[in-house]
């Protein structure tokens, strides 16, 4: 026993001395970033840190208009945009950044060898010319309004895009923050370009340890994945700040439409009218969420602030499963699936239990991220619960709901093979003008609402938790990282 | 010894050739297609066809076979299909925080069990029997998940002794190897009492004793040496599955090691990863076993003299 004391008693004394002290922020962490290089991420994590390591030629303003990043733009003709750098923008390495690195950006997330999930969303360009070092002409084989919005990757220089540059790992780019190391896996050292300021980047999966991290001061800052509950503790039981913002996170109830039972419309309106969506956000994200009836919030250019939405009426839930021939005697079974995330079941029990008011036998079937996602694009469902993280640009409505986006070519999941909804589709990429394009979107998110190949629930609140003397953080819509340009800590 | 050494590291490399051919049809098996994980659900027919065969996914699988052996022999496990990370660098950054967290693990283990098995056997009947298998059955009953947080309330936030979680020096591994140690020392201890419990009434104990020697040597030279073969073997197993990644408390503590590696190639169904950790900790499995049968030899001579004979 002699030796256990003496390990205990060593390990006591380093744990004492090695107390975490450090100069720089400390961000926890749901997920760590997969890649840092551009053209191939696609999960949030990945995407909001490569929005702090490059620059993009296009931005989006709150009303998710594209606005200049470090470019400007004309419309030459329907296929034909011209690029303007508008400003003198140096990568980390103090290259100098032109069009010639813009065009080998895409140029090679454009090579099908590369194999760049983003490829698909940009092959309407056909070719680019660089006009001079600042000038950037690209020529599309189709019209395309929303072009310039789809120009979001982070530029990389192109001597090492020539040289197969690991930027996975070691990240060249032109942004506010440069690399400095991955101390080891899931930890990630940023350096602010403006002030030299250190900030590591932590992976802390589970939500309890990160909140218990940021008791002890082991971490500055946290953002986001964080059940209410743990939110609420936070604010009462430390003296943390805690700061809030409405985000664009749509979560919504998807439906197989080929299904014989939720295929009814009336059995999805009966669903619809069954779900006390406010009861939810109230007891259960603490009112951290706003009822959705669309999935681009009304105050997006494109956004449809004319839809009534789906207020809790049980009594009409019951009529319009009377009218699908169904009974207390008879009642419909549906299978829903959803992940294993704790919080994601603890919704869809409520959502069980809402529906079995009504006479609606929900069978739950929980299932890991790989296994419920592959049963969704493959379409093994009755009724699945997801979300959208991230749109930006109306086109989600094709990638979504146009018949020719069955998978595999795109994520129609549900099926959904609706000759109008169609039309609308087509009609809004064939406008002239973004206000044609606005008005065919409202008319088919109305289209959408009445028809209901989706159910939807509500937009997430992104939460901002840091420690008291962290100032300068201004939360995004869309839950990305940009605030920490400007955030200091008080001495 | 030496023919014996060579007979159970031959097995070992079979065993492992057959392990890689199982862990490479069982991952063609699994649902998913690679490119499609790669390229998103936008992607047209043709370019998920160039990948397709850039990644040579359309050769014959006994063609994918040979190259995977192929690239086995040269360390070659391929790239992530997300981070485009070569896996080897993956498995290199994972290992050591892995073996680290085993090994103080299992280190904690046997600190605790040996004497508590040992005072549980030698006091039978008595408190301090009760006392320890007491402490084993409870050890044995609390979850990581839950026993992980507790110590951290207790220790971290309470007493401020160590970090919450992470990988930072000795005393980060010292909550994580106490979790893991814990479980351990329950099921180790029971097993020490066991078995010297039967070991310590045989025949030639008895006799030690009758000729005279003293008690502390009766039980270390000749009861704990002989009550160690079942031992060795539970350590062995559970070196091999600490050593396969202890996802739990890695979750817990953040602790950057393989179970979570694994954990995150499976949800994302990074099939390369997953193959690539998978074979890892088959292997380990198959070392720590032979290393265990090469023990065996070495505790008790009859088991090596016995396949001499009988070859």
């Amino acid at each position: 026993m002699k030796s256990v004391w003496v390990f205990l008693v060593l390990a006591l004394l380093l744990g004492c001395t090695q107390k975490t002290e450090h100069s720089g922020f400390r961000f926890g962490l749901a997920s760590a970033p997969i890649t840092l290089d551009p053209r191939f991420a696609t999960d949030a994590t990945s995407t909001r840190m490569n929005r702090l390591l490059y620059q993009r030629l296009v931005e989006f303003d709150v009303d998710m208009q594209p606005i200049p990043g470090i470019a400007t733009w004309q419309r030459l003709t329907d296929q034909h945009y011209r690029f303007f750098l508008n400003r003198n923008a140096l990568f980390h390495n103090q290259q100098t950044l032109t069009m010639a690195d813009v065009k080998a950006t895409y140029e090679s997330v454009l090579d099908p060898k590369i194999g760049s999930p983003h490829r698909a969303s940009l092959s309407m360009i056909t070719s680019m010319t660089i006009m001079d070092e600042k000038t950037l002409d690209f020529h599309l084989h189709h019209k395309d309004l929303m072009f310039p919005g789809r120009l979001l990757l982070g530029i990389l220089p192109k001597e090492q895009l020539l040289n197969e540059h690991v930027f996975n790992r070691q990240p060249i780019g032109s942004g506010s923050f440069q690399f400095k190391a991955w101390p080891e896996s899931g930890k990630l050292l940023l350096e602010r370009r403006r002030d030299g300021a250190l900030f590591e980047f932590l992976k802390v999966k589970d939500p309890t340890v990160r909140v218990l991290k940021m008791m002890r001061r082991e971490l500055d800052m946290i953002q986001n994945d964080l059940q209410p509950e743990l939110v609420a503790y936070l604010l009462e039981k430390e003296k943390l700040q805690v700061s809030t913002i409405g985000g664009t996170r749509f979560s919504y109830l998807g439906f197989n439409i080929e299904d014989p039972v939720v295929g009814q419309e009336k059995v999805r309106k009966a669903i619809a009218y069954a779900l006390d969506r406010e009861t939810i956000i109230k007891y259960v994200f603490g009112g951290a969420a706003t009822l959705a009836n669309a999935i681009l919030k009304p105050d997006h250019w494109a956004g449809a602030s004319n839809i009534p939405g789906y207020i809790y009426d049980p009594a009409a839930a019951r009529r319009f499963l009377q009218d699908a021939g169904y009974s207390s005697t008879n009642r419909p079974s549906v299978e829903y699936k959803t992940s294993s995330d704790p919080f994601r079941i603890r919704l869809a029990t409520i959502v069980q239990q809402q529906l079995a008011e009504v006479g609606i036998d929900v069978i739950l079937k929980t299932y890991d991220w790989g296994t419920f996602y592959g049963d969704i694009k493959a379409g093994r469902f009755q009724m699945f619960s997801l979300s959208w993280v991230g749109i930006k640009n109306p086109d989600i409505f094709r990638y979504a709901f146009h018949s020719a986006s069955i998978p595999p070519a795109g994520a129609n999941r549900g099926r959904f093979d609706d000759q109008q909804a169609d039309q609308f589709i087509d009609l809004a990429d064939q406008a002239s003008t973004q206000k044609e394009q606005a008005e065919y979107y409202a008319r088919l998110q109305y289209y959408l609402w009445q028809h209901l190949p989706y159910i939807p629930l509500w937009y997430e609140d992104n939460v901002f938790i840091s420690q008291p003397d962290i100032k300068g953080y201004t939360l995004a819509q869309d839950g990305n990282y940009d605030g920490l340009e400007q955030v200091y800590r008080l001495n | 010894m030496i023919r014996y050494l060579l007979s159970q590291l031959a097995s070992a490399v079979l065993v492992m050739i057959g392990v890689s051919c199982l862990v490479f049809f069982l991952i063609h098996l699994v649902p998913g297609d690679p490119v499609e994980v790669m390229l998103g659900e936008s992607a047209n027919p043709a370019d998920r066809e160039a990948l397709r065969q850039s990644l040579g996914l359309d050769q014959p699988l006994l063609t994918q076979l040979f190259s995977f052996f192929n690239q086995l022999l040269h360390f070659d496990f391929g790239h992530s299909l997300y981070s485009k990370q070569p896996i080897v660098d993956m498995l290199v950054e994972r290992i050591p925080a892995t073996v680290e967290l085993a090994l103080a693990g299992l280190f904690i283990a046997v600190v605790i069990a040996f004497p508590l098995g040992t005072i549980a056997a030698l006091k039978q009947g008595t408190r301090w029997d009760y006392g320890a298998m007491g402490f084993s059955l409870i050890g044995v009953s609390i979850p990581n998940f839950w026993m992980g947080p507790i110590l951290i309330l207790l220790f971290s936030i309470g007493l401020g002794w160590f970090p919450v979680s992470g990988r930072e020096g000795w005393s980060s591994l010292v909550l994580p190897a106490i979790t893991l140690g814990t479980a351990m020392a329950a099921i180790l201890s029971r097993m020490i009492r066991a078995t010297l419990l039967e070991v310590l009434g045989e025949d030639y104990i008895r006799t030690a004793r009758a000729k005279g020697l003293p008690e502390g040597l009766v039980i270390i030279r000749h009861g704990l040496r002989n009550a160690l073969l079942p031992v060795v073997t539970l350590i062995g197993l559970q070196l091999g599955t600490l050593l396969g990644g202890a996802v739990i408390t890695e979750m817990v503590f953040s602790w950057p090691g393989l179970g979570q590696l694994t954990i995150e190639s499976i949800h994302r169904r990074d099939y390369p990863v997953l193959q690539a950790c998978v074979l890892f900790i088959s292997m380990a499995y198959v070392l720590i076993n032979t290393l265990t049968d090469i023990v065996y030899g070495w505790l008790d001579p009859r088991i090596r003299l016995g396949q001499e004979t009988a070859q």
